[in-house]
């Protein structure tokens, strides 16, 4: 049996939906401390972690996706006021039904990132990563097409 | 059971005559002894077919939402659950409570026909309900069976037989006998990742999306569906896992928090899916997590979902 060319040599691929406030901004301390994190992971700037949409999330895994990330800011210091603690909860509710439906918990994470905390950022990334890369590729909730 | 068959004429026939309503919701018997169709009643003439039987299962209130834009005042008749389904009509804001109201009917337990069917049950004319017991009717005569062992599973864990909220009982109450509902969830939350990943990637695909489970639901009342919008087109069309899975991870947390565990999703589904499952997994969640909340009971709390608390736990580790 051959291995296939994807499992001689998986790179997971990693989405961070980034809060514009927090945790986009320690991205960008991380990066002009000039910290690096792997290169596994892509960020998409949204206005708030509440702005992510449980379909934002499955769209990801259907598209290649093997992990999810919502990083936001701390709760108590949302840059509008709640936004993060709507998030918490509905985000909990939706990690908890990804389990349900067999995915892994660990793919589907949730983390708070102040602005100020690049070097966590940084951390953040690379254990996430890390962890992704020991779990395998994602087969569970991909389009095939 | 015999007796309310005839109050709920009664009243239907009343407050068509006095005015006081332009229209009437009820169940009218079907071709076959095991169907019990909606009836919408506006005059006289349709009075005589409305029914009370151990086959009323559709949910009425959800008619609400298309039979109240052109009418000012319409009855309808709500078994226990069909009155939470009405309460978050309310909550959702997609009803007002003045233009309709309610007949409020005690239910003991529907009857599934398909328990019936599985029991040999097959060739009968007639179903009724006498205490603890039914009576099927049949050419060979009748026949007395428990009642409980042919109810939709959906009533064997029904919480509220009697209505939440009425302008008028009809009947006396009945006491509530539920059995575990969180059963069905526990005993998947048992199995590994990768197990439970298999049962549900089976039911999956075998749905046809008709998108039943979602017209019938009470919570669902949007006016404009994600699934129905083509931009941006969140569901394919393609029959795929990764889009049934899609499909039923999205309908199942829109109605998060606010699923009043009617069950009908699962009854109408043509495939048979446990779809209940799906929705009692988050209230369970979110009753472990947010504390206990009954979606219809109030329609004047928050749903879980959309509100907060400070020092809310959450289901990932937070640093």
């Amino acid at each position: 049996m051959s291995v296939s060319a994807e499992e001689q040599a998986f790179e997971p691929l990693i989405i961070v939906f980034g809060c514009n406030w927090c945790s986009y901004a320690g991205g960008d301390l991380a990066g002009t401390s000039r910290m690096s994190y792997p290169p596994n992971v892509r960020v998409i700037r949204v206005p708030c972690s509440s702005r992510v949409s449980p379909n934002f999330v499955l769209r990801a895994f259907q598209r290649g996706a093997d992990g999810v990330l919502v990083a936001g800011c701390h709760p108590g210091d949302c840059h509008y006021v709640t936004g993060n603690y709507y998030a918490r909860r509905r985000l909990s509710a939706l990690r908890r039904f990804l389990e349900f439906i067999g995915i892994e918990p660990e793919r589907f994470e949730v983390h708070w990132i102040s602005g100020s905390e690049g070097a966590k950022f940084a951390k953040v990334m690379g254990e996430v990563t890390e962890k992704i890369r020991a779990l395998g590729p994602n087969r569970k909730m991909r389009d095939v097409r | 059971m015999k007796q309310l068959n005839e109050v709920i004429k009664e009243v239907a026939a009343q407050s068509l005559s006095r005015g006081e309503v332009d229209l009437v919701i009820g169940w009218k018997k079907g071709d076959l002894w095991w169907q019990s169709y909606p009836a919408f009643v506006e005059g006289d003439e349709g009075v005589a077919d409305l029914i009370w039987d151990p086959f009323c299962v559709p949910n009425l209130s959800r008619y609400l939402l298309e039979e109240l834009d052109d009418k000012s005042k319409v009855a309808i008749f709500v078994k226990g659950c069909d009155a939470l389904g009405f309460n978050q009509l309310l909550q959702d804001k997609r009803v007002e409570r003045e233009k309709v109201y309610l007949y409020g009917i005690p239910c003991d337990g529907l009857v599934d026909p398909r328990k019936l069917e599985a029991a040999g049950h097959k060739w009968l004319s007639e179903v009724r309900r006498d205490g603890d017991e039914l009576v099927l009717v049949s050419k060979e005569g009748e026949q007395r069976v428990k009642a409980r062992d042919f109810m939709y599973d959906k009533c064997l864990t029904c919480r509220y037989p009697n209505p939440v909220t009425y302008d008028q009982m009809l009947g006396e109450a009945v006491e509530a006998q539920p059995q575990e509902r969180f059963a069905g969830v526990e005993e998947l939350e048992k199995i590994s990742d990768d197990e439970r990943f298999e049962y549900w990637a089976r039911q999956f695909s075998r749905c046809i999306r008709c998108f039943a489970c979602r017209n019938v639901c009470p919570a669902c009342s949007c006016r404009e569906c994600i699934f129905d919008i083509p931009e941006p087109r969140w569901l394919g069309k393609a029959k795929e896992l990764s889009e049934d899975q899609f499909y039923h991870i999205i309908r199942a947390y829109h109605v998060a928090g606010r699923c009043v565990d009617c069950g009908e999703c699962t009854r109408v589904c043509p495939v048979d899916l446990p779809l209940q499952e799906l929705n009692r997994k988050f209230i369970k969640d979110i009753n472990e997590l947010y504390g206990e909340y009954d979606a219809g009971v109030d329609p004047e709390t928050e749903a879980p979902l959309v509100t907060y608390n400070t020092n809310d736990p959450a289901a990932f580790t937070e640093s």
